[in-house]
């Protein structure tokens, strides 16, 4: 290859990052994306993108803080470098997107504002009104457009990914795409290809996600030899407005301002809720937990709320499961001057007011943790170093992962306003590598036209196929709800070893039967009922894997929760009972750390059945701690926690071992 | 479990329960239908189960599970551009009832009652229509290129924060930044008129590209790309290109073609200020034009 | 779409889209102002004695008389005019599908130009002396209230004139309201509403002008007028003041 050339998959915060920066570094950039780039689900985060800044600094806020929140935050599920090079970036990429033109909020004096978000103490987040995503991405498709106009960057919008090509070596050599337009194949040759193609929202059915959101590309590069890391951790928001066609996030601050959860006692009430009297309506998290009320953490709101529903039966509709958040104790004139915004978007979806009528909400699936494997290279100083080949690598050689397809960043559950960030930073961050590959390639460079010509005509195969199917007995978008009510019941919000071995077998049934899926347009002209039948073919690979690594992880740990494997708090009331219970409640976290505190990470063999396998997490930055949130006993737990850390400590320092040696 | 309809035969017939007890059990709609780029229009009518809640885009997709007209007859699912069904990507814009607007915040119940019984869908009509509800919408973003509607940025590494904006400003900014190029403003626009461009036989792929664009700056900009180009003239660091923008903005198909109908300003979905944008760049190409007569 | 280079309309479209703007208010507009304003002294009650003095100023001009007239008025009201058709025929009036305030503007602006147009040539081969070949030319600047009115006897021509005036004042004052706009005058969505207030008042105006000197001729008795107007004539004569100018005016204020 002349020139050095780079394939970008997706065209969200993560790719357009990459395809900014890499543009710079000299590299052309394909960019292959399913919708135009400016139409990203990016345009969805509301929240803001976290960082240290001047004024946390101040308030004894660091990059190692933004770190330990995110660890902790992650029940210790993610490798701790990667984090900390995110963290130590966090401040110069607000700085970028600043100078971009991003409309962040600002102080009086004309400094960006920042505001609090949860999992941490300080005012880390900065933000462009209730639409941080949206701006952030339009800043960098706008350096984009202009890299375009230069020549450098070639964007192939309305366009699928679908799989990457390999060479003899097993190396990436480029991927095939399709045009969703003519529906015409194409080898695109690259010196590396990178994945930014988001989460998997839609194997759930409705969640949050944007309708690309399938996951497709990444189970293509799954099938072809990646390893997938952490599927099982899927983030579940606790409110959002349940729509026919998705679900669209309603913002904790309705809780915040005084919002109150509740159902009718009685199953399935169909009155109006304003004529329900109080006696008759049940405050279920104000019950449970009369400490906090409506503002518990988000994942045991989203517990509580799920469990009412499914549980106790006391969903407000029956074909639906919903339960009210109400605000309308709340004056009308504050409910405008603080919610304005959000209860527009409800008004908008619902043709309802909620000033007037309680809202129906029900969590939500929000955000996939997991995604590709990919590698990283430590640092002396325990972060990354930057520019080395295997920096956001999948195990496939050549083929690299950022965004929120790679798995890296948010352990076992991700901090709010964290994943901007991390999109972004990934897209930076692997420039200069995929600069390096393209160098290094240079030399090695073959020529791959008659295996790109084999792997272009394995797809249209595979689509001919697909078309030819006309007479099968199955509905591609019944099967598509099927599998999202399937796995929205049984691998979310509560998951129980029952249930998801039985769902195991049922997505293997309806792995088959999708085989039987009929097509009813078999034209070859923007055929997006053939795009979509792909699309679902490959949700079940993974499907399993996110079924089969629940199934196998024994434990709770961040979103995953098993009731079965729940360590419960302590029961004694005198000091030492509960030193004693504290003691135990620490020797089986130990034990439980030593056994869960590994990353899942997933095979793909015959039949697209996942082999599981775990590796162990980089914690030598910061050694793995309790989560206690509202936990009974939590204080003296943590007490004794302290003091056998405080040991370790020493014993550490008497071997005179340093802290964090480099790998 | 969420959805109680489970086979092909509930979703076409309905199985949800009607809350509202109303005869309103199903959906009646009317689509405009076209099977290739430059083929023959027509009518298709479909109908699906009402459920409460319903907007344009899960009517839609009712259409593509059932894929069978009123009448029965076994047709392809109706082609449509969607994303993120929250109204912040800019995809799902048709004409619906007539009038441009975003698909996913179209309630069925607010449709029916201006419309009567059946709904109206059609393709925008200013864009080259793909297929069906899919129109090419590549002009409204070469517009935004023609404005050059970005920071000039000397290169993305770390250079310290940007400069530095009042609230004021901010506030200023921010509902132009909110433009999601949906192209509703294009749409009612009555001086944006179709600009289509047909690859010939005999032309590489090149050619046509650079064809096209050309063919596409003879065309009225648009308010959208008027207006950022406002947003971007105001930004501190942006306004070191504004000539630029201007030059742009005062060539053929510039912001001179404004008809002031206003349209624009009442079809946005954002609610985008676009009268003032545009307001705001005839100023700025008075001065620019009065500067460059007397400057030269 | 055209392959060959932009043409010079297309190349100098912005330069030439401002002066059609422009050519709308100064001097076209300002010329139907006056006019009408000049009209409008025939309500003066004096059997249209003020009416033709103003006349009579008008073609002190002599010989420049016919100059001017080109220059400032006859030319740039066919530039607006052709102008004005390449605008309309390039647009693509809905008002069915959106029937918003300003679009119902939009697309009276451009029904009111054309009729405006048709309505100005019909008038002035009607009135002015280029008429004449084509059995026009009726008004006599010596005579000047009574063959206006006599003209403007007719039912159907006084019909077409409440349609014809009442077009022009709508597409002037609208035309002023949106010039601010497309100038910049006029940016924030308040100040457009206090713009339009102005211009609603300025086109009532001469809407009342208008109307008011159709009005007056019509309800003029035009003997009366003949007399005061051989009056006038013979008192010329004696002074042999030519034009019998009262007060210099800077303006050629009337084409009648």
């Amino acid at each position: 290859m002349a020139q050095p050339r780079v394939l970008v998959v997706g065209g969200g915060l993560a790719g357009l990052a990459a395809t900014m920066r890499l543009a710079e570094l000299g590299v052309n950039v394909d960019l292959v994306s399913l919708v135009p780039v400016k139409r990203s689900h990016s345009v969805c985060a509301q929240g803001g993108i976290n960082s240290v800044n001047a004024l946390t600094r101040q308030q004894g806020d660091s990059e190692w803080k933004h770190l330990d929140d995110t660890v902790y935050g992650g029940d210790f599920l993610q490798h701790q470098p990667p984090v900390k090079e995110m963290a130590d970036w966090g401040p110069k990429i607000i700085d970028l997107m600043d100078r971009l033109g991003v409309p962040f909020n600002r102080t009086s004096e004309g400094f960006r504002d920042q505001r609090r978000f949860g999992g941490t103490l300080y005012k880390r987040t900065a933000f462009a009104g209730a639409t941080t995503g949206q701006q952030l991405l339009y800043a960098l498709d706008e350096q984009v457009r202009r890299w375009e106009v230069e020549g450098k960057v070639k964007k192939w919008e309305f366009w699928d990914f679908l799989g990457p090509v390999l060479d003899e070596a097993g190396r990436c050599c480029g991927a095939v795409c399709q045009d969703l337009v003519t529906m015409q194949f194409k080898a695109f040759a690259a010196d590396a290809v990178v994945l930014a193609t988001g989460g998997n929202g839609l194997i759930y059915g409705r969640s949050t996600m944007s309708m690309v959101c399938t996951g497709s590309a990444v189970s293509r590069a799954y099938q072809a030899g990646a390893c997938y890391g952490n599927g099982e951790f899927i983030q579940v928001h606790p409110t959002a407005i349940p729509g026919a066609d998705k679900l669209r996030l309603m913002s904790e601050s309705a809780r915040g301002e005084g919002g109150r959860v509740w159902v009718p006692r009685k199953p399935q009430d169909q009155r109006d809720p304003r004529s329900i009297p109080e006696a008759e309506r049940s405050y279920f998290l104000e019950e449970r937990y009369p400490k906090y009320g409506n503002l518990v953490p988000r994942d045991i709101a989203t517990r509580e709320i799920f469990d009412i529903c499914t549980t106790d039966g006391l969903s407000v509709e029956k074909d639906r499961l919903c339960v009210y958040l109400d605000l309308t104790h709340i004056p009308k004139e504050t409910l405008d001057r603080k919610l304005g915004g959000i209860l527009e978007i409800y008004e908008k979806f619902q043709g309802v007011d909620p000033r007037v009528t309680p809202m129906k909400i029900f969590p939500a699936v929000h955000y996939s943790m997991g995604g590709l494997w990919v590698d990283y290279q430590k640092s002396a100083s325990g972060g990354l170093l930057e520019g080395s080949l295997r920096n956001q690598q999948t195990s496939l050689p050549g083929l690299y992962a950022i965004g929120e397809c790679d798995y890296q960043y948010h352990g076992a559950n991700r901090l709010g306003a964290n994943s901007l960030l991390s999109c972004i930073f990934s897209g930076l961050f692997v420039a200069p590598t995929l600069a390096n590959v393209c160098g290094a390639s240079a030399k090695a460079a073959g020529d791959h036209t008659r295996l790109f010509d084999a792997e272009i005509r394995r797809h249209e195969e595979r689509h001919r196929e697909l078309l030819a199917r006309t007479a099968g007995d199955e509905n591609p978008y019944t099967l598509h709800q099927e599998l999202g009510n399937l796995m929205t019941r049984v691998a979310t919000v509560v998951r129980r070893n029952d249930q998801l071995t039985h769902a195991y077998d049922e997505v293997c049934r309806m792995a088959e039967r999708w085989k039987r899926c009929a097509v009813s347009d078999t034209g070859n002209w923007t055929n997006q009922n053939v795009v979509f039948t792909k699309a679902l073919g490959d949700m079940f690979p993974i499907a399993k894997l996110i079924l089969k690594g629940a199934l196998l992880r024994d434990e709770c740990r961040g979103a995953h929760f098993k009731p079965a494997f729940s360590m419960p708090g302590l029961t004694a009331t005198d000091p030492e009972g509960k030193r004693s219970e504290a003691e135990q409640w620490c020797d089986a976290f130990e034990a439980n750390t030593r056994k869960w505190l590994k990353s899942t990470i997933a095979t793909c063999g015959p039949n697209g059945d996942p082999e599981i396998s775990y590796q162990d997490i980089d914690t030598s930055l910061i050694p793995p701690r309790p989560r206690l949130y509202g936990l009974v006993g939590g204080d003296a737990i943590e007490e004794a926690w302290k003091d056998r850390a405080a040991k370790a400590a020493g014993q550490a320092a008497g071997k005179g071992q340093p802290a964090g040696a480099g790998a | 479990m969420i959805k109680a309809a489970d086979s092909a035969a509930d979703l076409v017939h309905g199985a949800g329960g009607d809350d509202h007890g109303a005869a309103r059990s199903v959906v009646r709609v009317r689509v405009l239908r076209q099977d290739v780029a430059g083929g023959e229009s027509y009518w298709e009518r479909f109908e699906v189960s009402y459920e409460p809640n319903m907007n344009v885009i899960s009517v839609l997709q009712k259409i593509a599970a059932q894929a069978r007209s009123q009448d029965g007859r076994k047709v392809a699912p109706v082609a449509w551009d969607c994303n993120c069904l929250e109204e912040v990507c800019g995809s799902c814009t048709m004409l619906i009832n007539g009038r441009t607007r975003m698909a996913c915040s179209a309630l069925v119940d607010r449709l029916q009652a201006e419309s009567g019984d059946e709904i109206e869908l059609r393709p925008m009509s200013k864009f080259p229509v793909v297929r069906d509800l899919v129109v090419d919408r590549r002009r409204l973003f070469r517009g935004l290129e023609k404005v050059k509607a970005w920071v000039p940025v000397e290169g993305s590494y770390d250079l310290g924060p940007g400069p530095r904006i009042s609230p004021e400003e901010q506030e200023d900014a921010y509902p132009l930044s909110e433009c999601m190029s949906c192209g509703c403003c294009l749409e009612a626009c009555p001086q944006y008129t179709k600009v289509e461009a047909v690859r010939r036989d005999d032309e590489s792929e090149a050619d046509f590209e650079k064809r096209r664009k050309s063919a596409f700056d003879t065309g009225f900009v648009g308010a959208h790309a008027i207006s950022q180009a406002v947003l971007f003239n105001a930004h501190p660091t942006g306004r070191m290109i504004a000539d630029e923008r201007m030059e742009a903005l005062t060539r053929q198909g510039g912001i001179q073609m404004c008809g002031n109908a206003q349209n624009c300003v009442a079809v946005c979905p954002k609610r985008i200020p676009l009268t003032r944008s545009i307001a705001r760049a005839g100023r700025a190409a008075t001065v620019w034009a009065l500067k460059k007569l007397f400057d030269r | 779409m055209s392959e060959s280079s932009p043409s010079f309309l297309e190349r100098h479209q912005f330069v030439i889209y401002r002066l059609f703007s422009l050519s709308g208010l100064i001097p076209v507009g300002a010329f139907l102002a006056v006019h009408l304003l000049t009209n409008a002294s025939i309500l003066a009650g004096d059997d249209g004695r003020t009416f033709q003095s103003r006349v009579d100023m008008i073609h002190s001009l002599g010989p420049l008389l016919v100059p001017v007239e080109w220059a400032f008025i006859f030319l740039p009201m066919l530039f607006h005019a052709a102008v004005g058709f390449v605008i309309i025929a390039n647009g693509l009036p809905n008002v069915g599908s959106y029937a918003y305030v300003g679009n119902v503007r939009y697309t009276l602006q451009r029904a009111t130009g054309m009729i405006a147009f048709a309505f100005i040539v019909w008038h002035i081969m009607q009135l002015h002396w280029l008429g004449k070949p084509f059995g026009g030319g009726k008004f006599d600047p010596h005579q000047a209230a009574s063959t206006a009115a006599t003209a403007l006897q007719p039912t159907l021509t006084s019909i077409l004139y409440t349609i014809g005036i009442l077009s022009t004042v709508f597409h002037f004052s609208n035309g002023l309201w949106t010039l601010g706009i497309t100038w910049g005058l006029w940016t924030s969505p308040a100040a457009m509403r206090r713009a339009n207030v102005v211009s609603i008042v300025v086109g009532l105006g001469l809407a009342a002008a208008g109307l008011g000197a159709l009005g007056g001729f019509r309800s003029l008795d035009v003997s009366k007028a003949r007399e005061a107007e051989v009056w006038t004539e013979k008192q010329k004569r004696a002074l042999s003041v030519p034009g019998g100018a009262v007060a210099p005016s800077p303006i050629p204020a009337s084409t009648h």
